[in-house]
């Protein structure tokens, strides 16, 4: 039924809504604020400008192999700068980190929302949180004193049982099992498992409280109300979780460089041979003595973590947000 | 408290039932610990070989015997998420542990307060300490804070107070730069004293942290401003403010202690980073107090340089650095965590009359 | 100078369409608002009575897709001309919420005075007006000897009569009330519409209501919106509350006010 119209006429024309003339105060308020804003879109581009300009020199003469080739040797008299076994190790540590944080955290996450009582899970975030704000040179400076001699012992056990799985094979059969990938991939998930267990505590917490109590209702189990309610509805959170944990585990610097041998030997996937790479902490580790040529090639290396880390963290956060519609706008 | 447990007839479980659950949560323990002692086992191998499996097997088994496929599942369910959590906690705990009871031994009046000037990497303990370092990493993260807190907090206005399409695109940014390795950041302002002729001094070294600092600041602020009702700056627009007059005079002062905390957990995220003032700054082993000039020490710096050598004085003085650099991260962080609790309390009422 | 009693002044809305985004909500509300007569806006949720409201004193602008069509007609002057300021019109017409909102971070008298302090006006005499406006209120005796109190230690219903003072003292002309009880006790409601019919002597109201009882007893006039599915909403009746009651000309009126459905 249609409504009364005394006119009749569909087409109106819209007013223009704008907020009238704004106050002075306001208009400075919102420049002021809205400058502010754009200066991130500023900064980036100039990290991106800055870092590219320097990096040119190598990345022209280096060409793509600067990606993928396994040679450092930027004092030569045609100086060779490729950091394929860096990136690819960043890329290792960095999934392995994943593999060992995200059970970690999606359990701590669980625990906290589901099975604590409210003041013994607001201390159990605390903890978490804590454990975020930890700086880097503490976890590593534990990594070398405390944590590498129990991981030592962690992989000697793997390697004997499971030795036949080519990642947890060694060739050389006195191996020290110090300095590896492994220990440096537990390292990197004791720094990420806060990032993953804080965006999953909070999309559980904003889980449905009736979806679930329905459930409970048709005489779902705990379990069966975890893998066919609740996961399905937060997963893709949680994927968005892990992807920020994983940028996080790239760019990581100053721990790794404590616990791993760099080398430009790749290692593909042999956890706990005793060499690996980290493209940042080899940034930090030649940076002293580089000279000009190579001050470009650790550049270039800036360059390239930062772009995967960047695509890495966008698409985290494209994920996160679409999965927290709650903070929108 | 009988009166409490005859009206909760749920909370009372069998007394076989207690006692089933305990067998179940500490036997499994006692063998594996029986064999790491006793079979002198080393102790990863007892936990992972013995143990678990035990633990494993007798939670499934109790679980089937509650409730068949359904409650081993449940039962399952519970103890990875517990084993897991419990790990989470033991690596913190072993963090923190280590660097207090190694950082105790390094600790003394001098240590806080003295500098470097004539210590070596063999020099005993008795001579120097990191106060050349806290003053350093006072100035730095000062000059820091000087310029992301104000920008950071402009920008979370803009994402929460203004009608902009752009805030979206601005958010995703933000969040992007927060995982900004910091290894990048001290690359970009190398880059940019090398395009400038700046020299390398507590400034530069400032400029490192401050793309690192900007969007905790921002996120933080962010979150608290859009925890204040939209009703309150409604209200206060109904009665004619211009919208930087509510944002001032209402906005802000309902966020206040969130605000704080943004720039407590801004101060956190920076004042341990390691890899940009490495590369920015020059360090020192003398008191520098002129940001501007000349080399400056920082804790986070003093760690990494002592923590090369191999001598075991040097190795003290890094942990003691480090249990200085975790204070003073546990009070920012700790201060933060008391003024967030204290904000929630403080909107309960708010809650209650609305009803 | 404040005068506890100002001018009322007849406020008209002409042919409102409302949009957000591509969303038609409203279409072609006219209707009149005389000085000192009280109009309540009935209707079922989702027809558009309380974005109707809003459009009244330029609050609707403030959500980022929304467009509008027609005018609104403040003692002949239109609200949307781009040479009036929208604070002004903010100022000459108050609003109150449906849940109580007072600044939390604000004393009691603070309260009172925000909203001079807010657009930026001289304060006079303030314990005067914060008196007369508590007064106004009907709060006064509450919470005279507590002004300096936190106004969130106030009850639901006192924090409403203290967001009604909060704009009594901006001495508007016309008040718009955004089902100001539906969060209230009915002993709260019942003084609420007390005030209502105090403050009519002095300025014209128009109060968005769920109660049928409640538009009875407090207006003067009634406006009776719907929407149907997926068209936009609009005024079906208007009239003198007696008449939309017990004489209702559309036969959906007659079903509304007599609780068929809704």
């Amino acid at each position: 039924m249609a409504n009364e119209q005394k006119t009749g006429s569909p087409e109106v024309s819209k007013r223009k809504l704008s907020s009238g003339p704004l106050s002075k105060g306001d208009k400075w308020f919102f420049r002021v604020t809205s400058i502010s804003a754009n200066f991130a879109f500023v900064l980036v581009a100039l990290i991106v400008v800055f870092l590219f300009a320097n990096a040119w020199p190598t990345l022209s003469s280096q060409g793509f192999s600067f990606l993928t080739g396994s040679n450092w040797n930027p004092d030569a008299k045609h100086p060779v700068m490729q950091l394929g076994p860096m990136l690819w190790g960043s890329l290792l540590i960095g999934f392995t980190g994943v593999l060992l944080a995200a059970p970690m955290a999606i359990s701590a996450a669980y625990l906290i929302v589901y099975l604590l009582p409210k003041p013994a899970a607001r201390v159990a975030t605390t903890i978490i949180d804590l454990l975020a704000a930890l700086p880097s040179v503490v976890i590593g400076l534990w990594g070398i004193a405390v944590f590498t001699p129990v991981a030592v012992n962690w992989a000697k056990i793997s390697n004997q049982l499971l030795g036949w799985i080519p990642i947890f094979h060694v060739k050389d059969p006195n191996a020290a099992f110090t300095d590896s990938p492994f220990i440096a991939g537990w390292i990197v998930a004791v720094m990420i498992v806060p990032i993953i267990t804080s965006v999953t505590r909070e999309i559980f917490s904003q889980m449905d409280d009736g979806l679930i109590n329905g459930a409970l209702a048709l005489g779902g189990s705990r379990f069966s109300v975890f893998r066919r309610v609740i996961m399905p509805t937060s997963s893709s959170g949680i994927i968005g979780g892990i992807l920020l944990g994983l940028g996080r585990a790239l760019g990581e610097t100053v721990a790794i460089l404590y616990v791993l041998q760099l080398s430009f030997k790749i290692n593909f996937f042999s956890l706990l041979e005793s060499r690996g790479g980290a493209v940042a902490s080899w940034i930090l580790a030649r940076f002293g003595e580089a000279s000009n040529s190579e001050f470009h090639g650790l550049m270039a290396a800036g360059l390239v973590i930062f772009l995967v880390t960047l695509a890495v963290n966008m698409l985290a956060s494209f994920i996160v947000n679409r999965a927290q519609p709650w903070r929108k706008n | 408290m009988s009166n409490l447990t005859s009206r909760q007839p749920w909370a009372q479980s069998s007394a076989t039932f207690k006692l089933q659950l305990a067998i179940v949560s500490t036997i499994p323990s006692v063998i594996g610990l029986l064999f790491v002692i006793l079979g002198n086992l080393d102790f990863s191998i007892g936990l992972i070989g013995v143990f678990l499996p035990i633990q494993v097997l007798t939670v499934a088994a109790f679980g089937w015997r509650k409730a068949k496929r359904r409650g081993l599942s449940d039962a399952l369910l519970i103890f990875f998420t517990i084993f897991f959590s419990t790990l989470v906690l033991v690596l913190l705990l072993s963090v923190l542990g280590s660097v207090i009871f190694e950082g105790f031994k390094a600790l003394s009046p001098h240590f806080l307060y003295e500098n470097n000037r004539y210590v070596g990497t063999t020099t005993s303990l008795e001579y120097g300490g990191v106060g050349h370092a806290i003053l350093g990493t006072l100035l730095i993260v000062l000059l820091t804070t000087i310029a992301a807190v104000p920008l950071g907090i402009a920008m979370a206005v803009y994402l929460t107070q203004s009608q902009s399409k752009m805030r979206g695109v601005v958010r995703t940014v933000t969040q992007s730069l927060a995982g900004l390795p910091s290894v990048v950041a001290g690359l970009f302002v190398l880059a940019i004293m090398q395009f400038t002729h700046i020299e390398r001094s507590g400034f530069t070294g400032a400029l490192a942290l401050f793309p690192l600092m900007l969007p905790t600041v921002a996120r933080v602020a962010e979150e608290s401003l859009r925890l204040v009702p939209s009703d309150l700056r409604m209200a206060a627009l109904a009665l004619g403010a211009p919208n930087y007059k509510a944002f001032f005079q209402v906005i802000l002062p309902a966020a206040k202690s969130g605000i704080i905390t943004a720039l407590l957990l801004g101060l956190a995220r920076v004042v341990g980073e390691t890899a940009p003032l490495i590369l920015t700054i020059n360090m020192n082993n003398t008191t520098n107090l002129n940001p501007f000039n000349g080399p400056i020490a920082s804790l986070p710096t003093y760690v990494y340089s002592f923590l090369g050598s191999n001598y075991s004085s040097s190795q003290q003085r890094a942990w003691g650095a480090a249990l200085v650099l975790l204070i003073v991260v546990g009070i920012l962080f700790g201060s933060a965590r008391i003024l967030s609790r204290k904000k929630s309390l403080k909107t309960k009422p708010v809650k209650k009359a609305k009803k | 100078m404040m005068n506890a009693t100002g001018t009322a002044s007849t406020l008209s809305a002409e042919n409102i369409s409302v949009w957000f985004g591509e969303r038609q909500v409203l279409q072609d509300v006219n209707l009149v608002f005389p000085a000192n007569q009280v109009t309540a806006l009935i209707g079922p949720s989702g027809c558009g009575k309380s974005t109707f409201l809003r459009t009244l004193n330029r609050m609707h602008e403030l959500i980022p897709s929304a467009g509008l069509a027609g005018r609104v007609l403040l003692d002949g002057e239109d609200i949307y001309d781009p040479s009036m300021d929208a604070v002004d019109v903010r100022i000459k017409i108050g609003m109150v919420f449906q849940k109580p909102n007072p600044f939390p971070t604000m004393s009691i008298k603070e309260n009172i005075l925000s909203g001079l302090k807010l657009s930026g006006r001289k304060i006079t005499d303030a314990d005067e007006l914060v008196e007369t406006s508590l007064r106004r209120a009907s709060i006064w005796n509450e919470v005279k000897d507590r002004l300096g109190d936190q106004a969130l230690s106030l009850s639901g219903g006192q924090q409403q009569r203290l967001c009604i003072a909060r704009s009594l003292a901006m001495n508007p002309e016309v008040l718009l009330m955004d089902e100001p009880c539906s969060a209230l006790d009915p002993g709260s409601t019942r003084r609420i519409e007390e005030t209502i019919q105090e403050l009519s002597a002095s300025m014209t109201i128009v109060i968005v209501t769920h109660n049928m009882q409640q538009a009875q007893r407090v207006s003067d006039q009634t406006a009776f919106f719907l929407a149907d599915e997926n068209t936009p909403g609009g005024v079906v009746e208007f009239g003198s509350t007696e008449n939309v009651f017990n004489q209702p000309i559309d036969p959906r009126t007659n079903d509304y006010v007599n609780g068929h459905f809704g």
